[in-house]
């Protein structure tokens, strides 16, 4: 029982980066139509901005806000100057991010070599709980992803911009009629997205060690729960995300370590085959012309 | 675009350029030289594969490495199980990837578009995993080795120099089956696919079935190509089969062109060759890869090679415009 509540614990907090990847991806995939492979890599260099602060003295709060802002950035200026270009043919823009995965990788490893690259843990202390050991910062990912994920969902939900979102969505030329700049929409939420996996990658570097190569694994991960939960669906995301996270904490703790990178590929497959718009419905991506 | 008035005008061409690449091994180039044309010419023959579901149909595989890793690894297992050696090897190698293809393609054209795309992509990464955690029987992630030797009417293929010009015969084998098929009824149809998939339909195509069609037959360049690759290296192992293979090969065939018969050859050479030629070491090599992928994507849809056919005809068309408003003045004067 306790390991079982200690393969929980740990899964959750692996879901919740997976998730905030996850949420990124339903966002920029389901209601812009943009195909952003290079999502991981945004995650990872997210990961290696927060290494950079933290290795030259700065505290980890300020670290992570400057690796968000980092990829907020870079997000912002990669729409504008690549992704725009594609927004008529998916596909291209899917190819266009596959080269930026390659690119953003090597960049990386160009300037600061391939190896693990870790921080020491910003809160170090452990809680025992009937002998469940609580580390902190687990439960510091764990808060933050639920507060920026609910501010994310009110945003989408509730406010004037996410209505306007979401109908530019449901049909761009009518929303265009009405007034709603619907190419500056698009970039928001791509730049929204960009500093949601930046957080996700200051985070994930909080709990482990990273190399320029942990964006591939995530981004599959990402796109699987944005698929499984319903494009453009932040609650399927959510609970997509935490079942997944949660599968996966248990294989690894009762030794199937191995495969856990398949269950993202193999779910993924099996919804996209008898459940094209995922287990919790979603837009299937903005009406292509 | 350059419009093929026969069909025999497109493939002239590239006989006469496989014909002086065979010619090669006369001016006695260095072993690097050889090692790195066997390779381009084994992504050649997997990129005439790729250019007919791509360039016929316009459907992109972005797992095309992993079947070509089915190939490698089939023959792998044959020789070391059955001892069944180079020639046995292609005709099954390539059933095998084609069967993969079809157990890829059939599922997956139950999603449409860009969900393909992805499909391949999981789909490639999934069997880099399998092969991962194969255990003895794949060899894990160290991978496998091969010692049979290649031969032919008895005399041995595996110096540098005899490799090249089985690999050249086969990318010639190659282009001229892709040749066949974008040439026969077959590829007509797969490019009324391309065009307007719901006129196709409508016409009374069975879209798709000749998708997967298409998916099963670039399959087949595929295997056979990865054949060749495992009798080169000697040694094949997961990683090599991996996405970043896969996204090298989308951009050779990105960069040569996919409509083009000349493409695949062009985009396999270029691909392979510039990193040499401009010295870069690998990390700097990728990092160009990448940019060129991106670069070609939005400003070359159609190739390095339409491309440079396009520019060729526009400056032809501006010479000639030029040249009339010269003679106008020329008149007026």
């Amino acid at each position: 029982m306790d390991i079982l509540l200690q393969q929980i614990l740990n899964g959750l907090s692996i879901a919740s980066v997976i998730t905030l990847i996850a949420v990124g991806v339903t966002l920029i995939f389901g209601l812009t139509g943009i195909i952003n492979f290079a999502h991981g890599e945004f995650l990872m260099v997210g990961s290696i901005v927060t290494w950079l602060a933290v290795s030259n003295g700065l505290p980890f709060p300020v670290a992570l806000i400057l690796g968000v802002l980092a990829v907020a950035l870079m997000g912002f200026v990669l729409e504008r100057a690549i992704f725009r270009f594609t927004l008529e043919r998916p596909t291209n823009g899917f190819i266009v991010s596959l080269g930026l995965i390659v690119v953003l990788q090597h960049i990386v490893i160009l300037f600061w070599n391939a190896n693990q690259k870790s921080i020491p843990r910003p809160l170090t202390t452990v809680w025992e709980v009937g002998g469940v050991r609580i580390a902190s910062v687990r439960v510091m990912v764990i808060l933050m992803t639920i507060a920026v994920v609910a501010m994310t969902y009110v945003m989408i939900t509730r406010s004037r911009y996410g209505r306007a979102l979401r109908a530019s969505v449901e049909d761009r030329d009518t929303a265009a009629l009405m007034g709603i700049p619907v190419r500056r929409y698009i970039t928001g939420v791509f730049v929204l997205g960009s500093a949601l996996a930046g957080l996700g990658g200051g985070l994930l570097i909080a709990l482990f060690p990273i190399t320029p190569f942990t964006g591939g694994t995530m981004v599959m991960k990402g796109f699987a729960v944005a698929l499984i939960g319903g494009l453009g669906n932040l609650t399927g995301a959510v609970a997509a995300g935490l079942i997944l996270g949660i599968v996966e904490g248990f294989s690894a703790g009762y030794g199937f370590s191995e495969w856990t990178d398949a269950y993202s590929f193999g779910l993924m497959i099996l919804v996209l085959l008898f459940r094209p718009h995922g287990l919790f419905g979603g837009t299937s991506g903005p009406k292509m012309a | 675009m350059i419009k093929f008035a026969s069909p025999l005008r497109a493939l002239i061409p590239v006989l006469v350029v496989l014909l002086l690449l065979a010619l090669v091994p006369l001016m006695s180039p260095s072993n690097r030289f050889l090692s790195l044309a066997i390779s381009a010419g084994i992504n050649i023959i997997a990129l005439y594969g790729l250019s007919v579901l791509f360039g016929q149909t316009g459907i992109l595989s972005m797992g095309h490495a992993a079947l070509v890793g089915v190939g490698a690894y089939t023959a792998a297992l044959l020789a070391r199980d059955f001892d069944i050696g180079f020639w046995g090897s292609i005709p099954v190698a390539g059933v095998m990837a084609a069967i993969v293809a079809a157990v890829i393609g059939i599922p997956s054209l139950r999603v449409s578009g860009h969900h393909f795309v992805i499909m391949t992509f999981a789909f490639g990464q999934l069997l880099t995993i399998i092969l991962t955690n194969g255990g003895e029987y794949t060899g894990a992630a160290t991978g496998l080795d091969m010692q049979q030797p290649v031969t032919m009417f008895g005399i041995a293929l595996d110096p540098l120099e005899r490799f090249y010009l089985l690999v050249i015969a086969f990318v010639t084998i190659s282009a001229v089956a892709s040749w066949a098929i974008i040439n026969s009824s077959y590829g007509r149809t797969l490019r009324a696919i391309r065009e307007n998939e719901k006129l196709a339909a409508a016409l009374g195509i069975n879209v798709g079935r000749h998708k997967i069609g298409a998916f099963i037959v670039s399959g087949v360049f595929a295997g056979v190509s990865g054949v060749l690759l495992a009798y080169f290296l000697r040694h094949i192992s997961p990683g090599q089969f991996a996405s970043f293979p896969s996204i090298y090969l989308a951009l050779m065939v990105m960069i040569g062109g996919a409509r083009l018969l000349l493409g695949p050859l062009a985009g396999g050479i270029l691909v392979s060759f510039l990193p040499e030629v401009l010295n870069l070491d690998p990390v700097q090599s990728r990092i160009l890869y990448g940019v060129c992928l991106i670069a070609v994507i939005l400003f070359l849809p159609n190739g390095l090679i339409a491309g440079i056919a396009d520019g060729w005809a526009w400056l032809v068309k501006v010479s000639k415009r030029a040249q009339a408003s010269g003679d106008a003045r020329e008149a007026t004067r």
